[in-house]
């Protein structure tokens, strides 16, 4: 018994001297471009930093993790501790930990769970990732904290449907109709009830983003910062100048270029991670002669896209060659490249029947000169590059591509409309490893198939995939269908670009990662007590 | 008066109206549809309906205009599709400090041009008065975006004396109203210093040879015969006398300045109506878009307002023009 005591005065740092002073308040201060777009994630823009955000305020069932190198991800305990499988794999239950509560003191229970998924799937919210719920037919309340999901199929990637979207707090939430959350979001901000490491202690719009130690949490032992401060300045520039300056602790999506400037910085280092984009050329297949494999084979042949990487991300960022990138497990690994060959270009074309019969530089077929618009969008410094540099390479095989930037909105619309003759853009993937959107014939018609790429063999590979029963059954599709795009050649992949972290030194255990750059912000600590501002 | 008032304020509402209805037909000229979650291909195209139905587009354009006219009238500007809450709320937020950096640079502009114009003029012909010249034309023949870089560049970097960006240090939620009131200023140093310098140096060409034309004026010449001072001369007389065409400089340049935060706004991460409305325009938020150019608008449309009843209450020739 006296040792229990003794025990837990100590643990309140109970002294001799009188009750002494409680330590300051370990505080980080970062930048972002943008600004949170709401609080309830099924109706917030989908914007990775508000998603950065929402995952530190929400807690999910399971929290998938960056492993997927080597395997397919697994997924760490959340609010759930565990789940099993039904027989028929038709069933999926989670229990639930029994000691996770709202921020407000009220239990996290398995009607959250539930009434989560029926907002999710609410046609009057119209959630963007509804369709990930498609399969899901119920979700039952087994008991207080045991929830079974219902599917009506087994498929490959059921524990990721089943674990997408933040849990919302029911009895906080549920006052107003599904029917009114869309013109009402707002709302939300004001009766703010939250799960994670961290509460929201302020939102300044515009300014800045103020995230405070949740005393709710279920691990005690987190966060180990008390608050993490977002300021909000637009210009990415002006973020390397702020932790140039030292009033910023970190800055994440520097450039290249600024990376070099913080390098040298005793104060400052560097982090670079992997990411799950890649960016592409696209060619539009409905417009001659992009609807030949050979012909777009040649062009790829013709872009040096090495020297691409080499000039605009020095040394974050590597040549893609696949869908997949090279970072994630399903990656064909006996993949190349294509190399940069313009002779091989120069002969595939000339079998093809273009040549240069008037002597001006430009191969000529049936008296039509090979020349096309190579269109991106004009707030993407790197593509905007690229477009130019890729014009004078496809040059010297005589093909005249004409560079043109243009504004997002109005870039996408023509894309979508199949409005364009090659275009450069870029995707994030997420590790479901789903390319039906991208690939399938049936996405052509206001799809992201934009360049209409049709195969019926990659239809057939797409499908078999989704309908494996686990990730590692669907990798033989995968494989396969990484080396018929491979020949096909719908794109000419471009680049695997890192993301980049400017970090100050004295903040430890900064662990970005492909999902999130704030993945283990709860972990983030101070070696010593911050003396400016 | 009061009537070439009221001719001049029914003007400058109509100019607004006009100006409304054009950027309201503009944007929806624009390629792409407003807001993210009407582009996006993953979200069905009956969810998106439905959408369209809960924030009036399934309506005729000339519907959609009449209803949301009709919401201006009233004071309704609408729902930002972008923050998902009332535009009336964001421009209240956002407003304010555009008008505090906006009247800061005012200040600076007034202050600094009148001065250096005023010496200038007083020392016309000597070595002082042609670097002020040059310097003038320097600085105003940059461009904003790149001089508000580089000051930040040389006065929060190189030469940290001020703050990078944003109004409030992270802390001053702790600090008393006058340590406030200071972190605010401190703030506002450089911003306000990227608009105002080159206004400046507008100011004082302006001043300067306006003081000048002044000075070449017979009643001027009869009170230097008079026997009055040179600096009474200047002040009292030839300055004077160039108030009027000053006052509507000043008022026009109030307007020049609101209509020029924009790219200040994004440097220095000044929360502004500029950046609002610049966000809004990337978001393709219709709504919040429309209600900040028309702020802007009538931002622009009262300076021009005020210059020209400034310039007849001083000038009693065009009270009734």
């Amino acid at each position: 018994m006296v040792s229990s005591l003794a025990a837990a005065a100590l643990a309140c740092g109970g002294g001799t001297a009188g009750t002494p002073s409680p330590p300051p308040p370990t505080v980080a201060v970062g930048a972002t471009i943008s600004d949170l777009s709401g609080v309830n994630e099924l109706l917030a823009a989908d914007i990775q930093f508000t998603t950065d955000i929402l995952d530190q305020l929400f807690v999910q069932l399971l929290s998938e993790q960056a492993d997927f190198t080597e395997h397919p991800p697994t997924f760490a305990p959340e609010l759930a501790l565990g789940y099993d499988w039904s027989e028929d794999h038709r069933g999926l239950t989670f229990h639930l930990r029994e000691d996770a509560v709202w921020s407000d003191g009220v239990p996290i229970t398995a009607e959250d769970v539930r009434w989560t998924w029926q907002a999710q799937t609410s046609p009057e919210i119209a959630w963007t990732y509804a369709d990930m719920k498609d399969a899901i037919t119920d979700v039952e309340v087994v008991d207080a904290h045991t929830v079974r999901f219902h599917f009506r199929e087994a498929y490959s990637t059921q524990l990721l449907d089943a674990i997408e979207g933040k849990i919302l707090p029911k009895h906080a939430w549920e006052q107003i109709p599904f029917s009114a959350w869309r013109q009402r979001a707002d709302w939300f901000r004001d009766h703010l009830v939250t799960s994670g490491p961290f509460v929201l202690g302020a939102w300044r719009p515009g300014e800045e983003i103020v995230l405070e130690r949740n005393e709710r949490y279920f691990d005690r032992t987190k966060p180990k910062l008390d608050r993490v401060v977002f300021r909000i300045a637009p210009d990415a520039a002006g973020h390397t100048e702020q932790l140039l300056a030292g009033t910023l602790d970190f800055a994440c999506g520097i450039t290249p270029a600024d990376a070099l400037r913080i390098a040298p910085r005793k104060d400052l280092r560097v982090v670079a991670f992997d990411n799950r984009q890649y960016d592409f050329v696209c060619w539009n297949t409905l417009r001659p002669p992009f609807d030949d494999a050979d012909i777009r084979r040649a062009l790829t042949l013709a872009i040096d896209r090495q020297a691409l990487v080499d000039t605009l991300f020095k040394t974050y960022a590597r040549v893609a060659s696949s869908p997949i990138p090279s970072t994630f497990w399903a990656h064909d690994p006996n993949l190349r490249p294509l190399p940069y060959d313009p002779a091989e270009a120069r002969r595939i074309l000339a079998m093809k029947g273009f040549s240069d019969s008037d002597g001006d530089g430009i191969v000529e077929r049936q008296g039509r000169p090979f020349s096309f618009e190579l269109t991106t969008n004009s707030s993407n410094r790197n593509r905007s590059a690229a477009v130019v540099m890729i014009q004078e390479q496809l040059r010297k095989v005589g093909i005249a591509a004409t560079a043109r930037t243009i504004e997002i909105h109005a870039l996408s619309d023509a894309n979508r409309k199949h409005d364009f003759d090659a275009t450069i853009s870029g995707w994030a993937i997420d590790t479901t490893l789903d390319l039906t959107p991208y690939f399938h014939s049936s996405e052509s018609a206001g799809g992201y198939n934009i360049g209409s790429y049709q195969s019926l063999e990659a239809d057939r590979l797409l499908e078999a995939a989704r309908r494996a029963e686990t990730p590692q059954a669907a990798l033989p599709d995968l494989l396969r269908l990484q080396q018929v795009l491979h020949a096909d050649q719908p794109f000419t992949f471009l680049w695997e670009p890192q993301r980049l972290c400017g970090v100050r030194t004295d903040l430890i255990d900064v662990q970005p990662n492909a999902i999130s750059a704030y993945f283990n912000l709860p972990d983030w600590q101070r070696r010593a007590r911050p003396d400016r501002r | 008066m009061i009537r070439a008032l009221v001719t001049r304020l029914t003007a400058a509402l109509l100019a607004c109206w006009i100006v409304l209805t054009a950027v309201f037909f503009l944007l929806r000229l624009l390629p792409g549809e407003p807001g993210a979650v009407f582009e996006d291909p993953r979200v069905p195209q009956e969810h998106r309906a439905r959408l369209r139905a809960v924030y009036g587009l399934d309506r005729t354009l000339p519907e959609q205009y009449l209803r949301w006219i009709g919401g201006v009238a009233r004071g309704e500007w609408g729902y930002s599709l972008s923050q998902h809450r009332p535009v009336g709320q964001i421009l209240r937020e956002s407003a304010p400090k555009t008008l505090l950096l906006s009247s800061a640079a005012l200040v600076l502009e007034l202050g600094l041009g009148l001065a250096l114009g005023v010496a200038a003029a007083s020392r016309a012909g000597t070595f002082a008065d042609r670097a002020m010249r040059v310097l003038s034309i320097t600085l105003w023949s940059l461009p904003t975006f790149w001089f508000g870089l580089m000051l930040l560049a040389a006065f929060a970097v190189a030469w940290p004396l001020f703050p990078p960006g944003a109004m409030r240090s992270v802390d001053a939620d702790g600090f008393g109203l006058g340590r406030r009131a200071v972190d605010l200023l401190w703030h506002l140093a450089l911003p306000a210093a990227a608009i105002g310098l080159p206004a400046a140096a507008a100011t004082a060409r302006f001043v300067r040879s306006t003081v000048l034309e002044r000075l070449a004026e017979p009643f001027v010449q009869s009170a230097r015969a008079r026997g009055l001072s040179p600096h009474r001369v200047l002040w009292s007389h030839a300055l004077r006398a160039g108030l009027a065409p000053l006052a509507q400089l000043a008022g026009l340049s109030l307007a020049a300045l609101l209509s020029g935060t924009i790219a200040v706004e994004v440097v220095f991460a000044w929360p502004g109506i500029g950046r609002t409305t610049f966000d809004a325009l990337v978001a393709r938020d219709y709504p919040l878009l429309l209600a900040g150019t028309a702020l802007s608008a009538a931002f622009v449309l009262a300076g021009s307002f005020l210059a020209e009843a400034l310039q007849a209450w001083l000038d009693p020739r065009l009270r009734d023009a």
